[in-house]
């Protein structure tokens, strides 16, 4: 680990975010609340899909799998077997573990491009979706409705609102500061190096199967748990939402947007989108559904033509310029 | 047995649309190696503009296609001039993200013009159906097979013996090579995708009769079309639409034979095998 990353970890800047963010939702009326809540949740997944989509440049489209594990498995557990969903949460995380891990071995063992990459990832999504969708045990296409939420922490419930707050908060922290400490690590360098060229990380020796596996692995399993977290704040666990490729399209523009392969750029396209997309639906949901993916998807192909490295990289650029010529003293 | 060869015809009669769909994501990727995500949003869009003609003029799917194909063709045009092109060459997996963009463009613009209840748009031709022996087919499915092979055989014609046909094989062969030939490599991309985005107007319209359209059928559509596209090895013309037929008969049969889950994972199982084992599709020589 890289002096950086402490250095990161006890940032002035860093703490006074955290701190404003943890003081901030008792202040603010239940509809922002939800929206702050929902950006977390993106903000988590975004970051964790960051370690295989951006640090490897590995488009992963079977996130939703793993999302879909964590919720909709777990919901099952608690509610067809009693298991505890503490339990569940782990039992799913395994799940999408392992299941991240044969999805990165295939695409060692048959040494897929990128472009193959997407498209099997794509087909195990969709495979998902059929699944979740026909097999009674997960819900079917109904779902499954978890039990009142009455804050006992023992049952992994936190009492709705601000308690579903200070989780996703935790969540989205430690998804960020997994990206930051991966990139600071040796892993972060292996998997950018294997990004770039795989063949010359071959050649220098870099054990490429065991890297893959490694990034895939975290970054399912943190998105398994955000997944279970984030069905226990809606309550609902409806296939249409948390097992669809939707979600993880979303996620992939999302962290496009913001930049690819940064620590923090994922979270700043999540904060930056989901925050329009919810308040662009609650005002013209009623009149115009869909109005809110129809903008993300404007946003993302401008990022795209005009600044295909993110918005967050930009930023930081224009920030460095204005330092150098502007007010600010050396 | 009856059972067995109604599926049969099923099967082969939607096959060879699903052949039709994926030969213009196939001659998209042998020029410019674009694999296009919101494909299966492009067919949405010509089924839904033939709901809104039907809905305005009355017209039938069939006639409507004088007005929806121009129009697709031109929209595929400007898309991969204004769009794509810039990307091409660098940034090439942001293409991805790009055409995923447009998917949701495309398909939230359609449910924010035309709601997102399921809209019927109705042929003369969406009842009548042929008794053969045992085996009842639908006239539309009929159609759809007819023009489908006739199109992918004036397809392969014209990219044999035509000029724009032999620069579209030029730059498939080598892009560089043929710039260097005089062939203008961003125009020939640009009017195989809008020939691509043509072609998907007339298969929507062939899919239309008896079919119920949502907006949210895109990615669907976009699967499947990828499915053919990698089992027909990419750019293999006759292994397209072969391929068409054989994911239109598994569907057929999967539905059939097996549970209705099952029925619908099979085509993705095949996908992910064929994907694995034959990365370069099921036929043996290519067609170059």
């Amino acid at each position: 680990m890289r002096p950086e990353f402490y250095k990161t970890l006890l940032s002035p800047v860093w703490l006074a975010i955290l701190l404003l963010a943890a003081v901030l939702p008792p202040l603010l009326p239940s509809y922002y609340l939800h929206i702050i809540i929902l950006s977390l949740v993106y903000v988590a997944l975004a970051s964790a899909w960051n370690i295989v989509g951006g640090m490897a440049g590995q488009i992963s489209l079977a996130h939703s799998l793993f999302i879909g594990v964590g919720a909709m498995f777990s919901s099952a557990l608690l509610l067809k077997l009693g298991i505890n969903m503490w339990l569940g949460l782990l039992i799913s995380a395994l799940i999408s573990g392992v299941l991240g891990a044969v999805i990165a071995w295939i695409d060692f063992r048959f040494r897929l491009g990128h472009l193959s990459f997407v498209l099997i990832t794509l087909a195990f999504a969709e495979m998902g979706t059929v699944v979740a969708e026909g097999w009674d045990f997960l819900g079917g296409a109904s779902g499954l409705l978890l039990p009142r939420d009455t804050g006992n922490f023992l049952a992994f419930q936190f009492g709705g609102g601000i308690g579903a707050f200070w989780v996703m908060l935790v969540l989205a922290v430690a998804s960020i500061l997994i990206n930051v400490a991966i990139l600071n690590a040796p892993l972060g360098y292996y998997l950018r190096t294997i990004r770039d060229n795989e063949n010359a990380a071959r050649a220098i020796g870099v054990d490429i199967l065991r890297y893959k596996v490694a990034a895939m692995v975290i970054s399912a399993m943190l998105s398994s748990v955000i997944g279970t977290a984030y069905v226990r704040y809606l309550t609902f666990a409806d296939p249409y939402l948390l097992v669809s490729p939707i979600i993880i399209i979303e996620i992939v523009l999302f962290a496009t947007v913001g930049g690819l392969g940064r620590a923090y750029g994922p979270a700043f396209g999540a904060l930056l989108l989901v925050p329009l997309g919810e308040i662009l639906r609650g005002k013209l949901g009623g009149t115009l559904p869909g109005l809110h993916y129809f903008i993300y998807g404007v946003v993302v192909i401008a990022v795209i033509l005009i600044t295909p490295r993110g918005l967050l990289p930009l930023f930081e650029t224009w920030w460095a310029r204005w330092r150098r010529t502007g007010a600010v003293p050396k | 047995m009856t059972e067995f060869l109604q599926a049969m015809a099923q099967g082969l009669l939607i096959g060879s649309t699903y052949g039709l769909l994926a030969l213009g994501m196939g001659l998209v990727y042998g020029v410019s190696g674009v694999v296009n995500f919101s494909h299966g949003d492009f067919i949405s869009l010509g089924m839904f503009l033939c709901l809104a003609l039907y809905s305005a003029l009355a017209l039938d799917p069939y006639v409507s296609l004088i007005v929806t194909v121009p129009v697709m063709t031109i929209a595929g045009g400007l898309v991969y001039w204004y769009l794509i092109r810039p990307m091409v060459g660098h940034q090439f997996l942001m293409v991805v993200q790009l055409t995923l963009g447009l998917s949701l463009v495309l398909q939230n613009g359609i449910l924010m013009v035309f709601g997102g209840q399921p809209a019927r748009t109705p042929s003369v031709v969406e009842s009548k159906l042929w008794i053969l022996g045992d085996v009842v087919v639908r006239v539309p499915h009929v159609i759809a097979f007819v023009i489908s092979f006739a199109m992918a055989i004036g397809l392969y014609i014209m990219l044999r013996s035509t000029d724009f046909g032999r620069s579209i094989r030029a730059v498939h062969q080598n892009a560089h090579a043929a710039a260097l030939m005089g062939v203008d490599v961003g125009r020939v991309q640009t009017l195989t995708f809008a020939l691509g985005i043509g072609i998907l107007a007339i298969a929507a319209a062939l899919l239309l009769p008896g079919t119920p359209i949502q907006p949210s059928q895109g990615l669907r559509y976009t699967v499947i079309t990828l499915i053919v596209v990698a089992l027909g090895g990419m750019t293999n013309f006759v292994g397209i639409m072969l391929g068409g037929l054989i994911i239109g008969l598994s569907e057929a049969y999967g539905t059939i034979y097996l549970s209705d889950t099952m029925g619908m994972l099979l085509p993705y199982g095949i996908f992910v095998l064929i994907m694995l084992f034959r990365p370069q599709g099921l036929t043996w020589s290519s067609a170059r």
